[in-house]
């Protein structure tokens, strides 16, 4: 099914009785759950783009790349980085904008400036039963009615099929810049980067590759300002390890291979996504029995592959955060973490008034 | 705020005064932020925003008061920390003076609140029969101490281990400056202060006389009437105020007066708003010449050339008395002063909070007045000072009961600096070497 | 304001649903002399006022808990809040509900520099939340005006911004995780230490919720380093037009202030006595300000200055200290109380994209002399989110009316191009008749349905966000939930 529009779209969903499996560019979709196939890709287009008011509305079949061209030229930018599981899930073509909210990807800068739903300013979608509604706007601030906006980011579309987002951009940095400290240990790297967040700097960005011991703190900025935050995090930080300075596209280069998890590409098992507080990350990422793996988030989001048999959420025992399967065959161990009786209790009755008849991206987030 | 006063009541000054004060409010609650009873309480009630919504209902029905409006606004503790938060100029204190009137007026309290009341205000402003008192009080304390009521209590904890003697500084008198006369002025020498600590005007006489001032002890001088005032008692309160008028008044008239100088900041508050508690009778002019004359001892020293001092690596912890922060809005002084001549000057957490002495609150409130001073002590300590300094002898006895430094009154530290001997609290603490 | 018709069945039984409350409660907690719930019958906004039946003020998340639970049986509707600050009538009270204020929930549960969060109860005020972390360097980000006074719970439930947010965000992208009673009083968890809570986004949709949910009395929020420095800038124009195009020129210049806040003449005049800010004789100012190092500060102000230049400004000023800087913040933030001194006023809250920004101040300045009431402007203009303070006399019959009907056409102004109702204050009361107006009957029902889930009964924070039509059938069954429990 392809609507091109939200009519058509309203009326696929009205009448369908069959469970729908929602896809955009098939960049990271689940193809073992059941269902006809629904693709938003009819409904592209940049709606419209105001950079002198950081906003941007388009449909959400969208490809991503366009939009990131578009805003390129005016000098702006997506700051919340969406993760590109193209390489680890073997997929190609482009990711749309309606995924990429849809499962609220974040990536490095979510430390500093949010994630994909923090950016999400409004929503058009059309719910199970074929109601077109929206929420939510085109203005940075809106309070107006409850917040459905943020409950349809990340709801990898179990509530509605969303048909238009509109979003706030911010300018690109001028300058990019990392400072690559050397450790082995794991406590040392998340501790560097809690001192490194821990500092007047700004940091957008902070990460530890434990395979090649490279833990890396990004500032980004006017030129000066780089200069000089890089020199004040060097001096804090130089208790910890050798340093190294990248710049421009050495640095980015690099943050741009964990944004499309360039680490896993080659390498088989379960890959999974891990959030907790980021103190907790290594002796998470220890129990997990992760045969490769890197962290997010200084320290608070960790990816690994994990042998098939493996569930890493047991070493999320008494410790706050949840774990989820980005790549792995169906089994036995959910793809998404199971919440306590009661917030599943709330999910299945929100997710129930929204499709009643239970028919939107069945089997996903439980 | 809508406010729905009748048009006859709008004729009354008091009333119309209070129907522009509730006027300016517009409820937003910032004043709840730094209310010490609503930081402790935690109840809108105890809140000037809550007291203002019961003061303005019960003003404009007219109404005998209620109890439960009766106790919310007694547990105000007229620090006016509010009015310095408020940012719509509501003037809270003459709305809660005007609502403490009317209370007084038309509320019959329990017989044992009456008593008690009428107690203080016949002891207090009185310092003979205050000195007697605390004595007698002294000899009964271990029979007070277990009587059920917490306020006789507090009363009977209130006496100082010791009552020091009368001092002669505070008779009637005139002492001459040293050197050439700069300026000539009146010492407020207050009541309840001049039985509890003789030093405070000792050392203010001496500091003043040394940097070129004329200092006169008025003949006939006596409670300034802020103690009788704030229980409502209006008509004792604006008799103690009348013959502080005529006292001064002869002064100004006569060899005239540069300024009253008051070291107690309480009283200063009050004398300051002489000119709106005398604004419809015939006394206004004299109210507002005295009013415009009252000056804290700090706001003085600053109009004067102060000598610089050494350095003296004493760590003092000004404590800012509310009537002397939010009453008089007098903030920077007294640290600037304390800084100027030689001292270390730290300030405790929350310095807007009150340290629950607020005149005779401690004695009315216990248990809240409790609560706030240990707060108050706590965060001051947390400075670790050597002494703490405060420009209110009721902020003195209060904190001073529970400190473990000793406390003192802004000018000895400053009399000190200049010459004078060091601070009697002290005099254990081997400072005289330091000089 | 329409109120729907209280509950017969609660108020004849008021004396059982105090004997229940009194039975879960330390005596101290109750509040039911008609003398004393007055004093809770309105909160920012005092032109909407109503009595509640009584006012609980308990002290433990297990204290709320009993509450909600009692209440909830009982088919007792129930008005959480915080500090009682909310300008869109938030926490106004019904004839037939209990207040349930947080005040006294204030504590500091847990804070930790390393993983940058802190844990505190809800009845904590905003700005005391960066004050316990102050010595460490650090703070807590969103700053509502009254952030003084103003409870994390109000701030939760309202998902409140603040002169800030244009760099740092709101609430709702500082809250890590909440724990929340539900009306039923059972006691749920979500999120928590950890970035993004799993699962549908629970968090994002109760924070907004306007207290219709749910009563959260503890909040995990996200903490910052502060920078090294910060400096405002004060630029003045001689008319509001041009104030609004120079800030949509700075945002699409690629330099992102950490706020632009812009006042008028009525404004400036009105806060400079207060604040003693020294604001400068002009009729609009913008206060932009930007943080970092000396030079970085200089760096940013360069290119400022360099734009606003292009604007003709009539006096361009940086603070020379950190007391100016606080004085000219304290001005600002003091504004809307520093206007109480006018007259009475009604503040207003729609958002519009920035570069709308001319157009609407200048109809609203139209529609000012076309209904006779002066407004005064005073906002964050770098994310478009206005408040007109509309200027009346409330001892004067049939002013708050006009007041009313002006307020709405702005309103409806802002969403027409573009825009939104509020951006921060929330609906409560207030805009609650203008919901129509920005959402059809299907929007209102999409977020309705929410509310189902949370509050079946729908006793939590009655008669607020949505018009009144849409909820009947709703209100319909809660009174026969109320009936059914009397009997």
């Amino acid at each position: 099914m392809h609507p091109k529009d939200e009519t058509e779209l309203c009326e696929i969903l009205s009448e369908a009785q069959d469970p729908v499996r929602i896809s955009g560019g098939d960049t990271r979709s689940d193809f073992s759950i059941d269902g006809n196939g629904l693709s938003t890709l009819g409904l592209s287009g940049i709606v419209d783009y105001v950079p002198g008011a950081l906003t941007m509305v388009a449909r959400t079949g969208t490809p991503l790349s366009e939009i990131q061209s578009v805003l390129a030229a005016e000098g702006q930018q997506l700051a919340f980085e969406p993760s590109d599981y193209k390489s680890v899930l073997n997929r190609s073509g482009t990711s749309t904008i309606g995924g990429v909210f849809a499962t609220n990807s974040s990536g490095a800068r979510r430390i500093q400036c949010g994630a994909a739903r923090d950016f999400l300013l409004g929503v058009r979608f059309v719910d199970g039963q074929g109601k077109l509604i929206k929420n939510g706007g085109r203005v940075m601030k809106n309070v107006t009615g409850y917040d459905l906006v943020k409950l349809m980011a990340g709801s990898w579309g179990t509530l509605g099929v969303m048909s238009e987002v509109s979003f706030k951009v911010l300018p690109a940095p001028g300058k990019t810049a990392s400072l690559l400290l050397e450790t082995r240990n794991h406590k040392v790297a998340v501790a560097a980067m809690a001192a490194a967040l821990g500092s007047p700097y700004d940091v957008s960005g902070a990460a530890y590759l434990p395979g090649s011991g490279a833990c890396m703190i990004r500032v980004e900025g006017f030129e000066k300002s780089v200069a000089h935050r890089l020199n004040g995090l060097q001096g804090r930080l130089k208790e910890f390890g050798k340093i190294e300075l990248l710049y421009d596209q050495e640095a980015k280069s690099r943050w741009e291979d964990l944004r499309c998890l360039s680490p896993f590409c080659d390498v088989s098992g379960d890959l999974w996504r891990i959030s907790v507080k980021p103190s907790d990350g290594p002796k998470v990422y220890e129990k997990a029995a992760f045969t490769k793996g890197f962290y997010d988030w200084a320290g608070g989001l960790i990816w690994g592959i994990a042998e098939p048999d493996v569930d890493p959420r047991l070493a999320l025992n008494g410790v706050g955060g949840h774990a989820t399967r980005v790549r792995g065959a169906a089994r036995e161990i959910a793809k998404f973490h199971p919440p306590s009786k009661a917030i599943a209790a709330i999910n299945a009755a929100i997710r129930k008034r929204f499709d009643p008849k239970g028919i939107l991206n069945r089997g996903l987030m439980g | 705020m809508q406010t729905f006063f009748k048009e006859e009541q709008l004729h009354v000054p008091d009333f119309k005064r209070s129907n522009e004060i509730l006027r300016a409010c517009v409820h937003c609650g910032f004043c709840t932020a730094t209310c010490p009873t609503y930081q402790v309480l935690g109840d809108e009630l105890d809140s000037p925003r809550g007291r203002i919504y019961l003061i303005k209902d019960m003003l404009e029905q007219g109404r005998t008061p209620d109890a439960a409006t009766v106790k919310h606004i007694d547990r105000c503790l007229s620090c006016l920390a509010c009015m310095t938060t408020c940012p719509s100029g509501v003037h809270y204190m003459h709305l809660v003076d005007h609502a403490r009137a009317y209370i007084e007026e038309n509320y019959k309290r329990p017989l044992s609140d009456r008593f008690l009341r009428f107690v203080l205000a016949a002891i207090l402003p009185y310092p003979m029969r205050f000195r007697l008192a605390m004595f007698a009080a002294k000899l009964s304390r271990p029979i007070l101490r277990r009587f059920p009521d917490a306020r006789i209590r507090a009363m009977a904890d209130m006496v100082p281990k010791t009552i020091p003697p009368v001092s002669r500084n505070d008779d009637a008198q005139s002492f001459a400056s040293k050197g050439v006369r700069k300026k000539r002025v009146a010492l407020m020498t207050g009541c309840a202060q001049k039985a509890l600590n003789t030093d405070i005007n000792d050392a203010t006489i001496r500091l003043l006389t040394r940097l070129g001032c004329e200092v006169v002890v008025a003949e006939g001088q006596g409670c300034c009437g802020a103690l009788t005032h704030h229980m409502g008692k209006t008509d004792q309160s604006h008799k103690f105020a009348q013959t502080n008028l005529s006292v001064w008044g002869k002064e100004i008239h006569s060899k005239g007066l540069d300024a009253i100088i008051i070291n107690t900041s309480g009283c200063g508050t009050t004398i300051k708003d002489y000119g709106h508690m005398f604004r419809d009778t015939n006394l206004a002019e004299d109210a507002k010449t005295v009013s415009a004359r009252a000056m804290d001892i700090t706001e003085f020293l600053m109009t004067l050339d102060v000598p610089e001092s050494q350095t003296k690596s004493i760590k003092v912890a000004y404590h800012a008395a509310c009537s002397l922060q939010h009453g008089q809005q007098v903030k920077t002084h007294p640290k600037t002063l304390l800084k100027a001549f030689g001292f270390d000057v730290v300030e405790p957490q929350d310095a807007h909070l009150c340290c629950g002495s607020a005149g005779t609150y401690n004695l009315l409130q216990p248990e809240i007045s409790t609560a706030l001073k240990e707060r108050k002590v706590k965060t001051l300590m947390a400075t670790k000072p050597d002494v703490i300094a405060a420009g209110n002898i009721g902020c003195m006895m209060q904190i001073g009961s529970a400190a473990e430094v000793p406390v003192v009154h802004t000018v000895e530290l400053l009399d000190w600096a200049t010459g004078g001997p060091v601070p009697a609290a002290v005099s254990h603490c081997g400072w005289s070497k330091i000089q | 304001m329409q109120m729907p018709s209280p509950d017969t069945a609660v108020l004849i039984n008021k004396e059982h649903i105090l004997a229940r409350l009194r039975a879960v409660l330390p005596a101290d907690c109750v509040i039911d002399d008609e003398r004393e719930t007055k004093a809770y019958e309105c909160d920012a906004l005092s032109a909407y006022r109503c009595p509640p039946l009584a006012v609980v003020l308990p002290r433990t998340t297990e204290e709320v808990a009993a509450v909600l639970k009692t209440c909830y049986d009982l088919s007792v509707p129930v008005v959480p809040r915080g500090s009682g600050t909310s300008l869109a009538g938030g926490a106004l009270p019904t004839e037939d509900s209990v207040i349930l204020g947080v005040s006294r929930l204030n504590a500091v549960l847990e804070t930790d520099y390393d993983n940058r969060f802190i844990r505190v109860q809800t009845g904590r005020t905003n700005l005391s939340v960066s004050g316990a972390v102050e010595e460490n360097g650090f703070f807590y980000a969103p700053d509502p005006s009254s952030q003084l006074a103003c409870a994390i719970a109000g701030n939760i439930a309202m998902n409140s911004g603040g002169a800030h947010c244009l760099k740092y965000g709101v609430t709702s992208n500082n809250l890590m995780g909440v724990r929340m009673v539900s009306m039923e009083g059972e006691i749920l968890d979500i999120g928590g230490a950890h970035l993004d809570a799993e699962g549908l986004d629970l968090l994002g949709v109760i924070c907004g919720s306007e207290g219709q949910f749910g009563v959260v009395t503890e909040a995990t929020l996200r903490i910052l380093h502060k920078p090294e420095g910060a400096r405002p800038v004060l630029i003045g124009f001689d008319s509001n037009e041009v104030a609004g195009a120079c800030v949509s020129d700075i945002i699409k210049a690629g330099v992102l202030p950490v706020a632009i806040e812009f006042m008028d003449r009525p404004c400036i005049r009105a806060t400079d006595d207060f604040s003693g800010a020294g604001y400068p004789d002009c009729e609009a100012l913008l206060i932009i300000e930007v943080e970092g190092s000396d030079d970085e500060i200089k760096e940013q102000l360069d290119k400022i200055t360099k734009i606003a230049r292009t604007h003709n400004p009539v006096e361009l000023r940086e603070a020379g200290s950190a007391e100016e800087a606080a004085r000219i913040w304290l001005g600002r933030k003091s504004a809307f109380g520093a206007m109480g001194q006018l007259n009475d006023y009604m503040c207003l809250d729609g958002t519009i994209p920035v570069t709308e920004l001319p157009y609407v101040l200048r109809r609203i300045g139209e529609m000012s002399r076309e209904f006779g009431l002066d407004v005064g402007n005073v906002f964050h203009a770098g994310d478009g989110n206005m408040h007109p303070l509309i200027l009346y006399n409330a001892n004067k019959p049939g002013d708050l009316e006009t007041c009313e009907a002006f307020g709405a056409e702005i309103l409806k102004l802002c969403v027409e191009v573009g825009g939104c109702l509020t951006g921060e204050h929330g609906v409560g009361i207030e805009k609650r008749d203008l919901m129509d107006f920005q959402f059809n009957a299907e929007d209102l029902e999409a977020q309705m349905r929410i509310k189902d889930v949370f509050d079946p009964k729908w006793l939590l924070n009655p008669a607020k966000v949505f018009p009144l039509k849409h909820t009947e059938d709703r209100r319909k069954n809660r009174v026969q939930f109320a009936a059914h429990a009397a009997e």
